[in-house]
C-alpha cells in the first residue's frame, strides 16, 4: 500500500518523474488521459514515451493523494472523457517536486561533468 | 488509500472502465484521422492501451487491502471448485476427518491425563514430598534413601517444623472401601470408598466446598466430632442431589459421621484416577474407624503421601534442602530414643546408623498435576497411540496429496493457459495451498465430531470396569486448538509439493501437448507417494499384529485356575463391625448358605483372590532349617488365607497330598503350598509332612504341609506365580479376615447376583457387598490398557490398509485413464489381455514391493521398540511381519487388479478413437 507524503526521488525514480510530469501537464489547465500522455510526448520532443497502461493506475494514485481531482467532462471530439486538474495541494507537490528534481539533476550533471584538475 | 474507496471498489472500478473505454475511442478516433479504417485505429489504441483488465486490476488493488483481499478471493475460489467436485471433496473431508479425528481423540485423552493441571488454586505452588509412588505401607527408612511414605508423627513434625510451606497435608496413597449408610433411611448399606486426609487438606490444595463446610483442623483433633466431605459426582449420583443430605448423618463401617459438605464440581482429590474419591475422612477419625487395624496408632508405620504449597517466592531447592535437613534430625531422634543402653554404647552399630540416616532424603517434585500415578503408567500407551494415530494421518495426507495431484493434472490446461495470460505462479500456488487448507479445515471439523466419539469409546475402553471417570470426552479449548493447528498443518503438509509442482508446470509445454498422453511429468511424485503408503500402512500393521497378539497370549494363558463358571463376591466384615470372635460364625454361615443356592457348585472364602493385585508376604521359617544367609536373613514367600474347598471352587489343580479341610482342629494346622514354593523351599526333598510357619523361628512348627497345588497368578499377568502357601482362615487364636467369597457355579456368573444378593442380606444387612464379578471379567480388567493399545491399532492399521488400497487404486485406475490410446494402440498391435493386465499390474507391483522393502526394516525397528510392551511374543516375530506383509500385498494388488482388468477389456477401437 502506497504511503502519503513525498516519495524519494532516488528509489523510484521513474514513477516519481511520471508524476511529475503528470502535475506539470496539469498546470496548464485540466486535461483527460490521453491528452496528458500526448503532452508528455510532444513537449519530450518524443523523447519520453508514457506507457498508456501505466498513465491510468499513476492518475488514480495521484488522485488517491489528493494531488489531483477529476470529473467527467466532453472532449474535442465530443467524447465522454473523464478530466483532471491540479488541486492546491498538488500545486504544492509540483513545487516541491520540481526543485529537488533540480537539485538532483544538477547534481548528476556535476558528477557527470569530465574531471577538469 | 482511503478506507471509503476500499468499500467502494466495484463503482471505481466501473469509472475506470469507461474512462479506459473513452480513452480507446479517443485514441481511435485520432488513428482514423491519421487514416487508418476504423477496425484497424481500434486495434492500435488497444494494443497501445495494452490489456485494460491488467491496467484496472493494477488501480483495483490500489484500493485493496493487500493479502486481506486476495485471501478472501482465494477462499471464495477455493469453495467453488470444491463445490464443482463434491465427491473428491467428500471423500478428501472423509479421510482427513478420520485422521484428524483420532489424532485429536488421543490428544484429548494426552491433555486430559499427561497435562491438565488438579482443578486447584495456583497448582503451580504445590510440592509433592517424594519422587516415586511407591505404595502402601512400610517402617524405618525407605529403600534407596527417597522419601515418600510418612508416618503420622513424621508428618506433624514436619508440617509444623518447615516454614517454607503455608500448609502441608498428608493423605493415603490407595482409597479405602466403605460401607455408607444414611441414617433414618431404609435399605443396606452401600459400597463407597474413601480417602483418609489431614484437616487441612482442602486449605492446602485451595478448595473450598460447592455446598456446606470443607474440612478443617479442627475436624483432625482428637475427640472432634466426626465429619466427612463427599465429592461432588457421589452427591449427585447417590445422594440425588439433594442439599438436605448437607448435615445429615451417615454410618461409614458402623461409625455415624456428619455430612459437612459437598466438594466442588470437577474436583477428583490428588490423584486422576478411575472411581475417584467418594467421601474425604479426618486422619484424626482413623483410630476410631480401623479398631485395632489401625495406622495411625502404629507411629512406626509409613503410610501417608504429603503434599505441600509452597510460600509464594520461596524456591522448592530451599524448602527441600531444609526438609532433608529435618527429616535426618527427627529419624536420628527417634531412633535414638527407641535403641537400648547397650545399643547406643556400640559405637560401631552408631555410626553405620548414623550413616544410613545420611543417605536420606526428601526430593520435592512438582505436583500441579497432582499425584502422577495414572501419568506413569499410561505415558508409555499414549506414546505408542500418539505415533500410530500420525501415522494414520501421514498416510491420509499422502492420499490426498495423490489425489490433489491427480486432480491437478486434470486441470494442467486450465494452469497453463492462466500462466500463460500472465498470472503469477506464486498466486496459483496460493490458490491451491488455500484450497488444500480449506479442505483440511473442513477436515478438521468433522474430526472434531469423530474425535468426539473416539474419546468416549476410548474412555470405555481404557477404564473398563470404572463406574465414573473423571475425565470429560468433550473436546476442551486446547483439544480444539490442537485439531485446528493439526488441521491447518495438515493442509499445507499434503498441499505444498502438488501445488508447487503444478504452478513450475511449462504451459508451452502443456498446451502444445494439450490433451495428449505424452508422458506423465508427476507420475514419479504419485508413485513416491504410494511407496510411502505401503511402507506406513505395514509398519502400522506389524504394531498391530504384535500387540494383538501379545494380548491375546496375555488373556488365553494358563492362569492356574479357571475363568469361567466362576464368580468373585467382594465383602469385608470389618466394615460392618465383625471383631474376631464373631466372624467364625459369620463363615461358617456364608459358606452354607451361599453353598445351598441352587446352581451353586462349591463355595469357599479367601484372604484375597486371583488376579485382583493383593499380595501378602512375610517371611517364612522352615523347621530344622537356619537363616538362609549369614547376615541371619530368612526368606519369604507370598501367603493368603484360604476357606475349606478352596482349590475346588476356583479350579486350582491339587498336584499331590490333599486340600485344607473342614474348620476343624486338626484343618488349623494344615496349609498347602504352591509348586513354586516347594521348588523355593523343598528343592531336593518331599515337602508334604513337613512343617513351617510365620511371625518368627520360634512359629515354624506351626503347620504341616498336606498338599501341592500348581501355580496360579494373583499378582500379575506378565510374571510368574510367587511362591505361595495357603493357610486356613482359623488359626489357634481367632478367624482371620476374609475379602472376598468364591463361587463355582453352573451357568453364567453373571445371573447369580440376585440370589447372592439375597441370601447375603438374610445373613447381615449390615454386610456390604462392595462388588461382585465373574473370574474372567476379573482377568480380563487386568489387560484394559493392553486391549485399549491392541484394539487401537488394529483399527489405525486397518485404516492404513484400507488408504493404502485406495492410493493404489487410484493411482493404477489414473494410469490407465493416462494411458488409454497407449494401450489400445498396443492391443491393436497384436498384444493379449494377458500382456495388458501384467503391463498395468506391474506399476502396482513396482510400488508395492518398494513399499514392503522400505517398511520392512522400518517396521522391525518399530517393533524392536515395542519389544518391552509385548507378551510370549518377540519384536521381531517372523510370522507377524509375514503375515502383515502377505495381507498388505494381497489387497494393495487386488486394488490395483480392478482397474488393469478394466485396462484389459478395452476395445481396441473405442480405445484409440478417444482423445
Amino acid at each position: 500500500m502506497p504511503t502519503r507524503g513525498t516519495l524519494p526521488l532516488q528509489g523510484e525514480l521513474l514513477q516519481g518523474t511520471l508524476d511529475m510530469l503528470i502535475l506539470q501537464t496539469l498546470v496548464l489547465g485540466p486535461a483527460h488521459g490521453h491528452t496528458i500522455a500526448h503532452v508528455i510526448e510532444h513537449r519530450s520532443d518524443e523523447v519520453l514515451q508514457v506507457e498508456h497502461g501505466s498513465l491510468y493506475p499513476a492518475l488514480h494514485r495521484l488522485e488517491n493523494r489528493g494531488w489531483i481531482a477529476s470529473f467527467w467532462g466532453t472532449s474535442e471530439n465530443n467524447r465522454k472523457a473523464r478530466y483532471y486538474r491540479l488541486t492546491p495541494a498538488g500545486r504544492r507537490q509540483l513545487a516541491d517536486q520540481t526543485s529537488r528534481w533540480e537539485k538532483l539533476s544538477q547534481a548528476v550533471a556535476r558528477v557527470l561533468k569530465p574531471v577538469t584538475e | 488509500m482511503r478506507w471509503s474507496r476500499f468499500f467502494h471498489r466495484s463503482h471505481w472500478d466501473r469509472e475506470r472502465s469507461r474512462e479506459l473505454e473513452a480513452h480507446l475511442q479517443i485514441e481511435a478516433d485520432e488513428n482514423v484521422a491519421k487514416g487508418m479504417s476504423p477496425e484497424e485505429a481500434r486495434y492500435a489504441a488497444r494494443r497501445k492501451l495494452g490489456n485494460p483488465s491488467l491496467v484496472r486490476e493494477e488501480i483495483y488493488h490500489m484500493n485493496s487491502i493487500g493479502s486481506f483481499e486476495t485471501l478472501a478471493q482465494d477462499l471464495r475460489y477455493a469453495v467453488r471448485r470444491l463445490r464443482r467436485s463434491p465427491g473428491f471433496a467428500l471423500v478428501c473431508v472423509l479421510t482427513l476427518a478420520l485422521g484428524i479425528g483420532a489424532n485429536t481423540a488421543i490428544f484429548t485423552l494426552v491433555d486430559a491425563v499427561m497435562l491438565r493441571s488438579l482443578p486447584v488454586a495456583n497448582p503451580a505452588q504445590l510440592y509433592r514430598l517424594g519422587d516415586n509412588n511407591n505404595c502402601c505401607m512400610m517402617t524405618g527408612t525407605q529403600n534407596d534413601g527417597s522419601f515418600v511414605l510418612y508416618s503420622y508423627p513424621l508428618y506433624q513434625d514436619l508440617r509444623d517444623h518447615t516454614a517454607e510451606f503455608s500448609e502441608l497435608a498428608a493423605f493415603q496413597p490407595f482409597l479405602s472401601d466403605l460401607s455408607v449408610r444414611r441414617n433414618g433411611t431404609p435399605g443396606p448399606a452401600e459400597p463407597f470408598n474413601g480417602e483418609l486426609v489431614s484437616g487441612n487438606y482442602f486449605a492446602m490444595l485451595g478448595v473450598t466446598a460447592f455446598a456446606g463446610r470443607e474440612l478443617t483442623p479442627a475436624d483432625d483433633r482428637p475427640g472432634a466430632p466426626p465429619a466427612a466431605v463427599m465429592s461432588y459426582h457421589t452427591w449427585q449420583t447417590h445422594f440425588g442431589a439433594d442439599p438436605s443430605v448437607i448435615g445429615s448423618t451417615v454410618t461409614i463401617n458402623t461409625m455415624a459421621y456428619t455430612v459437612a459438605g459437598v466438594a466442588p464440581p470437577g474436583f477428583y482429590g490428588e490423584t486422576l484416577r478411575s472411581d475417584p474419591t467418594e467421601f474425604w475422612l479426618p486422619l484424626g477419625t482413623e483410630p476410631a474407624l480401623n479398631r485395632q487395624d489401625s495406622r495411625l496408632r502404629n507411629p512406626e508405620l509409613e503410610w501417608l503421601y504429603l503434599i505441600g504449597r509452597l510460600k509464594p517466592g520461596v524456591a522448592a531447592a530451599r524448602a527441600q534442602s531444609h526438609l532433608t535437613i529435618e527429616l535426618q534430625q527427627w529419624l536420628w531422634s527417634s531412633g535414638y530414643a527407641q535403641a537400648t543402653t547397650e545399643q547406643r554404647n556400640d559405637k560401631a552399630l552408631v555410626e553405620e546408623y548414623r550413616q544410613e540416616i545420611a543417605r536420606q532424603h526428601i526430593r520435592l517434585t512438582p505436583a500441579g498435576g497432582g499425584v502422577d500415578s495414572m501419568q506413569t503408567k499410561y505415558a508409555a500407551s499414549l506414546r505408542l497411540l500418539m505415533t500410530a494415530a500420525g501415522l494414520v494421518l501421514l498416510i491420509a495426507c499422502a492420499n490426498i496429496a495423490n489425489l490433489l495431484l491427480a486432480r491437478g493434472t486434470a486441470s494442467q490446461l486450465q494452469i497453463a493457459i492462466r500462466l500463460a495470460l500472465g498470472g503469477p505462479r506464486r498466486r496459483l500456488m496460493r490458490q491451491m495451498l488455500t484450497e488444500s487448507v480449506v479442505l483440511a479445515l473442513a477436515g478438521g471439523a468433522v474430526g472434531v465430531y469423530v474425535a468426539y466419539a473416539g474419546t468416549r469409546t476410548i474412555l470405555l475402553l481404557a477404564f473398563r470396569g470404572a463406574h465414573y471417570v473423571p475425565i470429560s470426552p468433550d473436546p476442551s479449548l486446547q483439544a480444539l486448538g490442537f485439531a485446528f493447528l493439526l488441521s491447518l498443518a495438515t493442509g499445507i503438509v499434503f498441499g505444498v509439493a502438488p501445488a508447487w509442482i503444478h504452478s513450475r508446470a511449462n504451459p508451452g509445454e502443456v498446451l502444445h501437448g494439450a490433451g495428449r498422453s505424452t508422458g506423465d511429468r508427476h507420475s514419479m511424485a504419485r508413485n513416491s507417494l504410494v511407496v510411502l503408503q505401503v511402507g506406513l500402512s505395514l509398519v502400522l500393521l506389524a504394531a498391530a499384529g504384535l500387540l494383538t497378539e501379545s494380548l491375546r497370549k496375555l488373556q488365553d494363558q494358563q492362569f492356574g485356575f479357571e475363568t469361567s463358571g466362576r464368580l468373585m463376591v467382594k465383602v469385608d466384615p470389618a466394615l460392618a463391625g465383625y471383631t474376631a470372635a464373631r466372624r467364625v460364625g459369620l463363615y461358617q454361615e456364608l459358606q452354607q448358605r451361599l453353598g445351598q443356592i441352587p446352581g451353586v457348585l462349591s463355595a469357599s472364602l479367601s484372604g484375597y483372590s486371583p488376579m485382583e493385585h493383593q499380595n501378602w508376604n512375610q517371611d517364612v521359617y522352615i523347621e530344622g532349617r537356619r537363616p538362609a544367609n549369614d547376615s541371619g536373613q530368612y526368606q519369604n514367600s507370598s501367603l493368603d488365607r484360604v476357606g475349606a474347598h478352596y482349590f475346588e471352587t476356583i479350579g486350582t489343580r491339587l498336584l499331590r497330598g490333599r486340600s485344607i479341610g473342614d474348620q476343624t482342629a486338626s484343618a488349623l494346622h494344615e496349609a498347602v503350598i504352591n509348586r513354586t514354593f516347594a521348588m523355593k523351599f523343598f528343592p531336593h526333598e518331599d515337602p508334604i509332612g513337613q512343617h513351617f510357619g510365620i511371625g518368627g523361628p520360634s512359629h515354624s512348627g506351626d503347620y504341616e504341609i498336606v498338599g501341592i497345588v500348581e501355580d496360579a497368578k494373583y499378582t500379575s499377568a506378565d510374571e510368574p506365580a510367587n511362591p505361595t502357601a495357603f493357610l486356613p482362615l482359623m488359626t489357634p487364636l481367632e478367624a482371620a479376615g476374609i475379602h472376598d467369597i468364591e463361587l463355582h457355579v453352573a451357568g453364567k456368573p453373571e445371573n447369580f447376583e440376585p440370589e447372592v444378593r439375597r441370601a447375603m442380606a438374610g445373613i447381615d444387612p449390615n454386610l456390604t457387598l462392595l462388588d461382585m464379578v465373574s473370574f474372567g471379567e476379573q482377568v480380563a480388567l487386568n489387560f484394559n490398557q493392553e486391549r485399549l493399545i491392541a484394539r487401537l491399532t488394529e483399527l489405525f492399521g486397518l485404516l492404513a490398509l484400507v488408504l493404502a488400497c485406495v492410493g493404489v487404486y487410484g493411482v493404477t485406475a489414473y494410469s490407465v485413464a493416462r494411458r488409454t490410446n497407449e494401450i489400445g494402440i498396443r492391443m491393436a498391435l497384436g498384444a493379449g489381455r494377458r500382456t495388458v493386465l501384467g503391463l498395468v499390474l506391474r506399476g502396482a507391483l513396482v510400488q508395492v514391493g518398494l513399499g514392503l522393502a522400505i517398511g520392512i526394516p522400518v517396521a522391525v525397528a518399530g517393533g524392536r521398540l515395542l519389544a518391552s510392551e509385548l507378551y510370549g511374543v518377540k519384536g521381531h516375530e517372523p510370522v507377524i511381519f509375514a503375515l502383515a506383509a502377505v495381507l498388505l500385498a494381497t489387497c494393495a494388488l487386488a486394488a490395483g487388479f480392478l482397474p488393469a482388468r478394466r485396462a484389459s477389456a478395452l476395445d481396441p477401437i473405442a480405445a484409440l478413437r478417444q482423445e
